[in-house]
């Protein structure tokens, strides 16, 4: 029983994880009009930032030149700030160009960085990885109980994204992204910079999504460059397609669904065959739903709904209007 | 406040604008008009900073503004209409009012100042939507608004902006004669408040009822220009109207 209870625990701690990027994705795609298919590179840059950063220094038989050994908060910040570096860079050359030609420089980039961590031994100790790295509030408790503490913590930070992409997306500067997002022609004769304000909401996205890398390595204690393929991009497109593009609900919605269906099976204790059978199952199940959804709620579980703002009274607007002899 | 001068525009081989000129001054409504293809919303683009003009120069406010992006335009207090009305379709009403307004333009930089605007914005874009009759939909999504109403969002929405001109791309194009006297009224009622217009129309009844003065263009040359009537007037106009097939009904 408890063994369900922790595995539940640990699913709903990857769900988080997912959530924030999902919540970040939601900002670039649902808010503003980046259609990014390579969020995974900052997921990525957040992970690997934080490991460089605090990893104790190689041991003999590891290769990589760098562990700073700094603590952690600095890490956290660090990897934010580098993943915030990263879209400012990728965003350079590739927010000049067309919504569909963005899309495919993105998924590029994020190939090239794979590619990155696996050949640049020195920095990332290539396929190997860099293993047993340290959990935060780790002492606090006894190990079996640290399930529940990482989950805390995960869910704190999908609260933190959650709050901070809300407040973005409701704000002046959001609603710049929406129009931009809606129609760009319109929104420059609104004094809207579509290359500057796609530019800080890059970076915004990637802040937050190399802050789910930091989440993420304290979930596994590792990084290895595996990890970071765009099968996850995919995994968060999927997810708030699910969930609703547009809808912070839909974003987290879509991403514990998501992670319900893809990662549950895995605590069947099954022979290795049916393992293999499960596996291409559940991606089946999640095309299948996907399907689903796209025939039947097309803009998701939870679809975009209106900004209500607490509208003045019509009647005294009427009035105001002819007092001021604009009638 | 607008002075356009010896402006040409290529696209690849196709001259759209070919040496036009033409000024307009504080508190002016001034029709530009010409046959489908002559050019007019070419210039519209060159000025607005949507197109780089391959020659000549556009001041605005006594600025030489040639080459300025389309934001940066928008910024210095000129606004443009698009031929075919839109709006931004899955924002509210009042959410296309605040886009345009000044306050929120103010407070886009602050990323994580202030989620909910101004009470006193709120109810600024209320009274423009009263104004324009639009003040039931202020909730509802332009999507669902009827072409009527989405005309009507165009002005409500420029007001926001307190702009010193509007370029106007084919107002009247598709409005049906009563609403096209409210247009009137409005435009009327916007040049009070201080507002300078350049107005692209086919329809010549709509551009003689509301223009102090008139350019004619016909493949992107500047073919007259004057009081209203007078341009109206010139046989070239008539001939290029008549041949169009616009028709005299229009005149
Ligand atoms: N984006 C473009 N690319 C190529 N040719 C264009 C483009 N826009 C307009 N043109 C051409 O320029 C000329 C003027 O068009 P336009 O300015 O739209 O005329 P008007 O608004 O007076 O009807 C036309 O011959 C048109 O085909
Ligand atoms: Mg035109």
């Amino acid at each position: 029983m408890e063994g369900i209870l922790l595995f539940a625990i640990s699913i709903g701690t990857l769900a988080a994880i997912y959530g924030m990027v999902t919540l970040a994705l939601n900002l670039e795609t649902g808010t503003g009009p980046l259609w990014d298919l390579g969020i995974v590179s900052f997921f990525g840059i957040g992970a690997y930032a934080y490991v460089i950063l605090t990893a104790a220094p190689a041991e003999g038989h590891q290769h990589y030149l760098y562990g700073f050994g700094l603590p952690m908060w600095l890490g956290v910040i660090g990897a934010a700030l580098a993943g915030a570096v990263a879209a400012w860079f990728i965003g350079l050359p590739s927010l000049r160009l067309r919504k569909e030609y963005f899309l495919i420089v993105t998924l590029a980039f994020a190939e090239v960085l794979r590619q990155l961590y696996i050949n640049e031994d020195w920095l990332t100790n290539g396929v190997a990885g860099i293993y047993g790295l340290e959990q935060p509030l780790r002492g606090l408790v006894e190990a079996r109980q640290y399930t529940y503490v990482l989950f805390a913590l995960a869910i704190c930070g999908l609260l933190a994204v959650w709050a901070l992409t809300r407040m973005i997306s409701l704000s002046a500067f959001g609603r710049a992204c929406k129009a931009l997002r809606e129609n760009e022609a319109l929104a420059i004769t609104a004094g809207i910079d579509p290359r500057r304000t796609s530019m800080v909401l890059y970076v915004l996205a990637g802040a937050f999504t190399a802050v789910a890398g930091v989440f993420y390595v304290w979930y596994n204690t590792l990084v290895v460059p595996g990890q970071f393929s765009s099968d996850l991009t995919f995994f968060v497109w999927t997810a708030l397609i699910i969930g609703g593009v547009g809808s912070s609900r839909g974003a987290l919605f879509g991403a514990f669904i998501f992670i319900l269906l893809h990662d549950s099976l895995r605590f069947l204790q099954v022979s290795g065959e049916t393992a293999v059978t499960l596996t291409s199952l559940r991606t089946a199940l999640i095309g299948l739903l996907l399907i689903l959804i796209l025939r039947f709620r097309p803009n998701g579980i939870f679809p975009e709904t209106r900004v209500v703002f607490k509208l003045p009274d019509r009647a005294k607007a009427a009035e105001g209007a002819k007092r001021k002899g604009l009638a | 406040m607008l002075e356009v001068r010896n402006v040409s525009l290529y696209y690849g081989g196709i001259c759209a604008v070919n040496d036009m000129s033409l000024e307009v001054a504080e508190g002016e409504i001034v029709g530009l008009i010409g046959t489908n293809g002559a050019g007019k919303t070419s210039l519209f683009n060159v000025i607005t900073g949507f197109a780089r003009a391959s020659s000549g120069t556009v001041r605005f406010l006594g600025r030489d503004v040639t080459g300025y992006s389309g934001p940066r335009i928008a910024q210095a207090g000129m606004l443009r209409t698009f031929q075919t009305p839109v709006g931004f379709p899955k924002m509210t009403v009042m959410e296309n009012m605040l886009v345009f307004s000044r306050a929120d333009a103010a407070a886009r930089p602050s990323i994580f100042r202030g989620a909910s605007p101004a009470r006193a914005v709120l109810e600024e874009a209320m009274e423009f939507l009263a104004i324009f009759g639009l003040a039931a939909r202020a909730g509802d999504w332009v999507q669902d608004l009827a072409a009527p109403e989405l005309k009507m969002l165009e002005f409500a929405r420029a007001m926001m902006a307190h702009p010193k001109m509007l370029l106007l791309d084919e107002p009247a194009a598709g409005v049906n004669p009563a609403l096209q006297g409210n247009l009137i009224e409005h435009i009327g009622a916007l040049r009070r408040r201080g507002v300078t217009f350049l107005v692209v129309d086919h329809n010549l009844r709509f551009i003689r009822d509301i223009c102090d003065r008139a350019y004619a263009m016909a493949d992107g040359r500047l073919i007259a220009s004057g009081p209203t009537g007078d341009v109206l007037n010139n046989p070239d106009v008539i001939r290029l109207y008549l041949g169009g097939g616009a028709g005299e009904e229009a005149a």
